[in-house]
């Protein structure tokens, strides 16, 4: 297994030209093979490889428990998965390894054929950023059991003080048993996008609904007074916070509030809005100043800026006549 | 989905929904000096950007005298209330006009009072 691991970065454009060699058993042709293989060296057909490699570590999971020649089926799943694009190799040596097989060689064929079209279809999918089935998800946990022992030091656990500024356990007994979760929970399974921004949920359903009346307003304040229950720890009441809008959206997000699209061009470069003025002049020196101060402000919008700037046009248009008597 | 619809006639009509802890309602100022104050606040918010404006014509030395004259008058011409200047601070609780720690917006004998009544976050007497 670990020489199959190892030589992850190869071609089988080595094993199409061993394949020749007619004279050693199909077995010895393979193991050769996987002996004998180069590194590769351009990038194309490591990204390939990097995108193949995720595949291949669920093709591995799923083949563990499949066969008894376990190494043998797996070396032979990376070799026939390495060279994804290259369809005629795969299926060359895909027919290698079938007859490499003591059984069932057009079964093992087609079945590796078949989980070959499976894994391209699985690496498209995350390169264009898979979607999250909440099935799969929920149908992958599981429910755990605990043992009286177990649950009596997590009931122990929440009386006493957990937090440790280490982050450290404090007691052996549950680490052992924490550690096995932590197992499983952090190399298990597919992302839960739980922080990713909160989109808002699509309402059209309820946009038939004309404005409620005011018993239909009566009725939701008394189901919410009655169903809100005070929170239980500090994770509800923090939840109610965020929801109140007392306690900020984590991960902090700076721009909350701020919905300027403008970019960074629009709030420096005024000169543009500065074409009512006249050329020169003191009035001209006058606003060249106030685009430079504005040009430096970050608090005011782009809108707020170009306001501003109109406002002096309008108060010197006024001013005209007044201007030119000086 | 009733839940749904039911939040949603919630928000939209932005009614508070009534918490566990009771919170104190004022419905009137403290006084009527308290509620002059929140006029000109007020006021001089809304005047804010004109002044400020104005403000930089007159303290130029580039415009031309004349013009900073009548912006002189412009600016005597706009209401009173609305220069920040007639803003007091006031204590919010008891309206009283000197004496008020601009941390908590409240006088001194007020926060006192709530301090040694540990209903001050983070507020100890000092000894040392």
């Amino acid at each position: 297994k670990d020489k199959s691991a190892a030589s992850k970065d190869s071609t089988p454009e080595g094993a199409s030209k061993r394949r020749e060699d007619g004279a050693e058993t199909p077995k010895q042709q393979l193991l050769d093979i996987i002996g004998n293989m180069k590194v590769e060296v351009s990038y194309r057909k490591k990204l390939q490889q990097l995108k193949a490699s995720e595949s291949k570590k669920q093709a591995l999971n799923k083949l563990e428990g499949a066969d008894s020649e376990g190494s043998m089926f797996q070396a032979a799943a990376e070799d026939t998965q390495r060279g994804k694009p290259l369809n005629p190799e795969l299926v060359k040596a895909a027919s290698a390894v079938a007859s490499s097989f003591p059984r069932n060689k057009k079964q093992t064929e087609s079945e590796l054929l078949a989980q070959l079209r499976r894994h391209e279809e699985t690496t498209d999918k995350q390169k264009k950023g898979g979607t999250v089935n909440i099935r799969q998800v929920i149908s992958e946990m599981t429910v755990k059991r605990q043992t009286p022992a177990q649950r009596s030091a997590r009931i122990s656990g929440r009386i006493s003080l957990q937090l440790d500024e280490d982050g450290q356990r404090i007691r052996p007994e549950r680490s052992s048993a924490q550690s096995v979760d932590s197992r499983r929970s952090l190399k298990v399974g597919k992302r839960l996008n739980i922080f990713t921004k909160a989109s808002a949920e699509p309402e059209h359903a309820l946009k038939t609904v004309s404005s409620p009346t005011i018993w239909d307003l009566e009725f939701a304040k008394e189901v919410a007074a009655v169903t809100a229950q005070p929170p239980r720890n500090g994770f509800e009441e923090m939840i109610q916070w965020t929801k109140e809008g007392i306690l900020w959206e984590f991960p902090i997000d700076n721009e909350v509030g701020m919905e300027d699209g403008a970019e960074f061009h629009e709030h420096i470069f005024l000169e543009k809005h500065l074409e009512g003025f006249p050329k020169e002049g003191p009035i001209r020196h006058f606003m060249e100043l106030v685009i430079c101060g504005l040009s430096k402000n970050p608090y005011l919008t782009v809108k707020q800026k170009v306001e501003h700037i109109e406002w002096f046009q309008k108060y010197f248009d006024e001013k005209k006549e007044l201007l030119q008597e000086i | 989905m009733a839940a749904a619809a039911l939040c949603w006639a919630l928000r939209a009509a932005r009614q508070v929904l009534p918490s566990p802890c009771p919170r104190q309602v004022r419905s009137y100022y403290v006084d009527w000096r308290m509620l002059r104050d929140v006029k000109r606040r007020k006021m001089a918010y809304e005047h804010a950007d004109e002044r400020l404006r104005i403000n930089a014509i007159r303290k130029n030395s580039i415009l031309p005298r004349e013009l900073q004259e009548v912006a002189d008058k412009e600016i005597a011409a706009l209401p009173r209330d609305s220069c920040p200047v007639r803003i007091r601070n006031r204590c919010v609780l008891t309206s009283r006009p000197r004496g008020v720690k601009r941390r908590w917006r409240l006088s001194r004998i007020v926060l006192r009072h709530f301090a040694d009544h540990a209903q001050m976050p983070g507020v100890q007497r000092a000894m040392w």
